[in-house]
This record gives structure tokens, sequence and C-alpha cells, in this order.
């Protein structure tokens, strides 16, 4: 059993519908990326998830059977709304609601300190909430998801209002968690991120599932409809090509349905261009994500 | 430690240790004892203890007798003088505040002449017509002349024989019960604030979502309310305490007014059969408010309409005193926010009826019921409507439901 199986869930809003059919499985120790363009119904399926909302229909499991108040204890929560208490001390706050989850006070302080330190908010952590900076803010909001060191974790668009280095601090944090087993879901709409990150990925558009699997697998499947080629001249015109554009001094050929990456290359050498670079084109996530969102909504 | 008892404790704390806690729990006992502190201030300066003289023409007080002295008030001593320029000159040696002429006349035409440089104390001006009369009485018998000085002493007792009281009003003991009452409704309109606070602030600070999928919503409503509670609590404790410590200064100085401390305790019960489900109904209604509105700031505003309607039995308590049966006291006592101090009002010269008292109870009862069930819809449909507030209507909307 993986620590979540959802099947077939579905939730309105009185004539809004925000979810229609999703269903996906999350393994145990891998991150997954949950994604979607924005109104997709992400934030509503993760708050089935957590049984904050009751679904019209479907089911969810999770660690192992329904939602507990137990299991609550087990489970870190990042929501799309970020929320501290903003008057009173970092420390205090993040104290507080550790000890919500569960946690004693001494191997939460040890752990707080721990991140503090990490985090770069040690000598922070006597300010109220409300006089740190947002990318700071955000930096205590990942604390206080992973302070009671919990297996599950869910966290929405991790990486916002972060510089660079405490981006990479965090995917480090999130591969280290990873590497001890903890199962991770990321909703986010930074695709490089999700490509670094995740295992595997579920798109979500207008409620239902539209691409879920092993984000390899998905990028394979993607792949194959162009190819990258480097010449000395200009091309001109071949057959089962589509288009032909420019990227940084390459040509992605953009092939026909029925033309093979094989068919291009034997149309090449036949006419005697000389190959510098030849390859098939895999499509990065964004482009996936773009492609099938758009070929959604054209249906 | 059950979680219950951590959110009670974390809203104790951030709310005991600020510095707005500490001018709350010290300005109301700070302001009563200001103004009583002026009210013996200004008496006592109404007051002048030196010797007043008198110049007995008409031979009333040729062997005067002291007057009996009642109360806290020092006895003033009475001079006698043989001529007005022997007074006047004591007067003018500040010896004595002022003297009194009494005519050779006195007997037939009552007129006496009082002469002073600045007004005698109040003390001075009564005790000298005690001393006059008991006087004027000399060749009664003692025990009459006594009696007629000291006046007579008057209880008023209701028709149903049920309530008594001094016909100089009612003592501090009378006043016990609508002490108590003022005191939980002051717990019921603080705790319900500090209440609607705490909820409000989960969604100003956007910390919902986070606490909900830590505990339950009951467990979060719950530990509030406990801590809610302890911060009522602190306050009375401090309040009574101080009280308790005024009034027995009070009795230690002879304050009549709080001799008597026997209370009425069928009157405190029936009190509290009242204030708890009220309790519970004003604070399930913050909570309410708490979840649909989008700040503390905007909560507040709201909570101010429930202080209203808690004081209108105090804007038409006259009504109640003059008729404690009267049909606006009777609907008042029934009705949710206003029944608890109207019944403790009615009940200071009159016994309310049990059968009001059980079924304003009942009314309590069913109204907090309605108030809890309408708080767990709010708090499910308003609790991740951040920054949006939640209209009345959709409470009521039982498709909405499910959110």
């Amino acid at each position: 059993m993986h620590p979540i199986e959802v099947s077939q869930i579905a939730k309105s809003f009185g004539d809004t519908q925000a979810v229609v059919d999703v269903s996906f499985d999350v393994k145990g120790g891998e991150i997954f990326g949950l994604l979607g363009p924005n109104g997709a119904g992400k934030t509503t399926a993760i708050r089935i998830v957590l049984d904050i909302f009751q679904p019209d229909r479907g089911k969810v499991s999770i660690l192992g059977g329904p939602m507990s108040e137990d299991k609550k204890d087990r489970i870190g929560y990042m929501p799309e709304e970020r929320g501290l208490y903003q008057d009173i001390p970092l420390e205090r706050c993040l104290l507080y609601l550790a000890s919500l989850k569960g946690t004693p006070d001494q191997k939460a302080r040890k752990t707080l300190n721990d991140y503090l330190e990490r985090f770069d908010l040690a000598e922070h952590k006597s300010k109220k909430v409300k006089e740190l900076s947002k990318g700071m803010q955000q930096k205590a909001q990942i604390i206080n998801t992973l302070l009671h060191q919990p297996e599950l974790i869910i966290i929405d668009e991790p990486f916002t209002a972060l510089d660079p280095l405490n981006l990479q601090l965090v995917k480090d944090v999130m591969q280290e968690l990873r590497a001890q087993g903890v199962t991770i879901i990321m909703s986010t709409h930074q695709m490089q991120q999700v490509e670094e990150l995740c295992d595997r990925i579920l798109l979500i558009n207008d409620g239902i599932n539209v691409l879920y699997g092993n984000l390899d697998e998905i990028r394979q499947r993607f792949s194959g409809h162009a190819v990258m080629v480097r010449t000395g001249s200009n091309l001109p015109e071949l057959p089962g090509v589509k288009d032909i554009s420019s990227h940084n001094g390459d040509f992605k050929l953009t092939l026909m349905e029925d033309t093979t990456p094989q068919d291009v290359l034997k149309t090449l050498t036949a006419r005697d261009i000389i190959l510098e670079k030849f390859e098939i084109a895999v499509p990065t996530l964004s482009e996936i994500f773009i492609r099938v969102i758009e070929e959604g909504d054209a249906k | 430690m059950n979680k219950i008892w951590r959110v009670a404790l974390y809203e104790y704390r951030r709310n005991v240790f600020k510095k707005s806690f500490l001018f709350t729990l010290l300005s109301i006992p700070l302001m009563v004892a200001f103004s009583v502190g002026l009210g013996f201030v200004l008496t006592s300066l109404e007051n002048n203890d030196l010797p007043v003289g008198y110049i007995d023409q008409a031979h009333v007080m040729d062997e005067a007798i002291p007057a009996p002295v009642s109360g806290q008030s020092e006895p003033v001593i009475f001079i006698s003088f043989q001529s007005e320029n022997e007074a006047r000159a004591s007067l003018e040696a500040q010896e004595i505040q002022a003297y009194y002429v009494l005519p050779s006349d006195y007997l037939e035409t009552r007129r006496i002449e009082l002469v002073y440089a600045k007004k005698p104390g109040e003390n001075a001006v009564r005790q000298w017509y005690d001393f006059l009369q008991i006087n004027l009485l000399s060749d009664q018998p003692e025990e009459i002349a006594s009696r007629t000085a000291s006046g007579t002493d008057v209880t008023v007792r209701s028709l149903d024989g049920k309530r008594t009281m001094a016909d100089s009003g009612p003592t501090f003991g009378n006043f016990m019960p609508v002490f108590i009452s003022l005191a939980f409704l002051a717990l019921i309109l603080m705790s319900s604030g500090f209440l609607m606070g705490a909820v409000a602030e989960e969604k100003e600070n956007r910390t919902m979502e986070i606490v909900v999928t830590s505990i339950s919503p009951l467990q979060l409503i719950g530990g509030k309310l406990l801590g809610v509670i302890a911060i009522g609590l602190t306050l009375l404790v401090t309040w009574g305490l101080i009280v308790l410590a005024g009034v027995l200064a009070a009795r230690q100085m002879g304050i009549g007014w709080f001799q008597d401390l026997g209370m009425d305790w069928s009157v405190v019960l029936a009190t509290a059969a009242i204030a708890v489900p009220s309790y519970v109904l004003v604070s399930a209604l913050m909570i309410t408010i708490g979840t649909m509105v989008t700040s503390t700031q905007e909560g507040q505003s709201f909570s101010s309409i429930f202080i209203i309607f808690h004081m209108i039995p105090l804007y038409v308590g006259v009504a109640f005193l003059k008729n404690p049966a009267n049909s606006l006291a009777v609907t008042l006592s029934l009705l949710p926010f206003t029944s608890l101090m109207t019944i403790a009002m009615r009940n200071l010269f009159y016994s309310v009826p049990a059968w009001q008292v059980a079924v304003s109870v009942c009314v309590q009862t069913l109204g907090a019921l309605g108030a809890i069930w309408l708080a767990s819809r709010a708090f499910r449909l308003g609790m991740l409507r951040y920054g949006q507030r939640l209209r009345w209507r959709r409470l009521f909307q039982s498709r909405q439901l499910g959110e």
C-alpha cells in the first residue's frame, strides 16, 4: 500500500466543479510533483487528501487508510496560503506549532535550533514574525513543515520568494529527506525544479488527470517529434518536417506525425548536408506542460 | 500534554503577558478605588472637627447633655460661652469653627443665629442639631430622649415577604447578587471578545489551514475556550480579591453600608444557572463572528452589538425598580442577552418566580445549542476564506455545507 492513494475524487463548490475526476498514488520515499495551471484543482485535491474538504465522491487513503487525528502528527503541510503568528517571536511560534504536532518540547527545541542554523535564521529567532522579510518567512514556513520530522510532506510552492542560494538549500533538504525515506508531494509552477527533484508527476487541468507517471518516461513519450541539428549552413525545406526553428545556433526540426528521426537523418545525408550534431530533442517539462494544456484546451 | 491544553496555554500566555492585559486587570479596580477614594476625600473636606461654640441666652442647655454620635464621625466638642464677645474672640483666634446664638426668645421664635468666618463642617452642623434636640428633651425620660434623637430604623419588606432592606436603601449584601451578575456579565463579554479575537486571529494570520491539519477543530475551539475562560477567571479572581480587601477595609472602618454581607443564595444559584448557557451562547456567536470576519478589528465592531444588547436592562432598570413584575421586566427576563441582568436586578426588590427562571434557563440553553450549530457551520465555511467575509445568508444555504 502506498502512502497516498487517491481514487476518482470529485468536488464542487456551488456551481463550480473544482475537481472532476482525479486519481493518483504516491509511492513511499519519492518526490511527487502535482502540477497544473492556476485553477486546475491542485489545492482542492490537496485539501481533500488532507481531509480539510470532504470529497463529493471518490476515495482517499493516506498512510494506510482514512485520515485520523493521530496521522496528522505524521504529516507536514505547507499550504498555498502562508501563515504564521505575526505578533509573536519566531521561535515561540514554531515551537507552539510543533507542539500541536505532538512533538516533545526538548526534541522540538533541538531540531529547531539545527534548522534555524541551517536556514540562517538563528539570529532572528527572537524577532516577531512580522519583522522578518518575505524570504525569511518562507524559510520559517518550511522549517515549520519539517520541524516535527514527518514521514509525509505536502508542500505547495516551496520555492516562492527564495533567492538562488536558499532555493538550492531547500532542494538539498528535500533530496536529503527523500534519501531518508520521507515521501514528498510538491505542487509548484517552477518546472525546472520539478525536473530536478521529482520522480513522478501528475498534471491536472480543469479538475481531471491529463498526464501522470514517471518523469523520464513522460519526457521520452513526448520526445521523437523533434530533432536538434547543427550544420555549417542553412537548412532547406525537408519532407516530413513541419517546422524549422533556430535554438542557440542549432536548428530544431519539428516532425510530422508519420515521420521518424531516422527518415530525417536519411534525407539530410542524401542531400550531402554536413552534420555537426544530430540528436533527438527531449522536450522540457515546461514544453510538455504547455503542449498538453493547449491540446486539452483545444479539445 | 493534551493538545487542547497546549492551545489553552498558548491563548492564555499570549493575552495575559501583554501590557494591555495588565491595564485591563488594574484599570477597573483603580477606577472604582479612585471613585470611592474621591468620595471619601470630598466628604472629609466637608467635615471640620474644630469645636463649635454656643451662647445659650434661652437657658435650654444650662446642664448640657452630650448627644450620641452615630457612624464613624468624630464627636465635635460644643463649648458654652457666656457672652458673644468671648465666642467671637475664640472664633477669631481660630479655636472654634463657628458659634450659635440661642436668643432668649428661642423657644417662642425657633430662631437661632450662626456666626462663622468660614462655613462650618457638615458634621458640626449635623451634630449641633442632635445636641440641641437631646437637650431640648432633657426633661423627658432618657429612653425617649435618646430614641427621639437617634430616629427610627424602618425595614422595607416586599409584598411576598421574601425581600427586606433598610429604608436607607439596599445594603452591600442586598446588592451582592447584582454584583455577581455584573461579574458574570463582565466575564461573558470579555471572554467572548477574547474568543472572537482568538478565532479571527487565526484567519488574519492565515494559520487556520496549518492548525486544522495539526489538531481537530474541536480541539482548536475547545482549547481557545479554555484559555479564554482562564483569562476571564484571572480577571475575576483579581478583581474579587481587590473588592474583598476593599470591603474588609470598609467594614474595619465601620462604614455602615458594608456591615451586612448576608445574601440570598437561591438568587445566586439562579444567576449561575442562567449565566452558564448564556456564556455558551455568546461564546458560540463570537466564534461564528470570528470565522466570518476578515480581521480582529472588524470582529470587534460586530461584537459591540452584543454588548449593547446585554446593557439594555441597565438602561431600562428604572422601570424594574418601580414595578419588578411588569411585562417589560418579564419579557427581558426570558430573552437571550438581557435575561441575566434583568433577573438579577428584579431580584433586588422582588422574588422572581421560579417558572420565569426555569423558562429563561431553557431559552438560554436552546439558544446556546442553536449558536453552537451555527458556529460549527460558520467554522467549516469560513475558516479558509482568508481576506473574505462570509455572509450570513451563506450560513443558512444547505448546499454550502460540503465546503
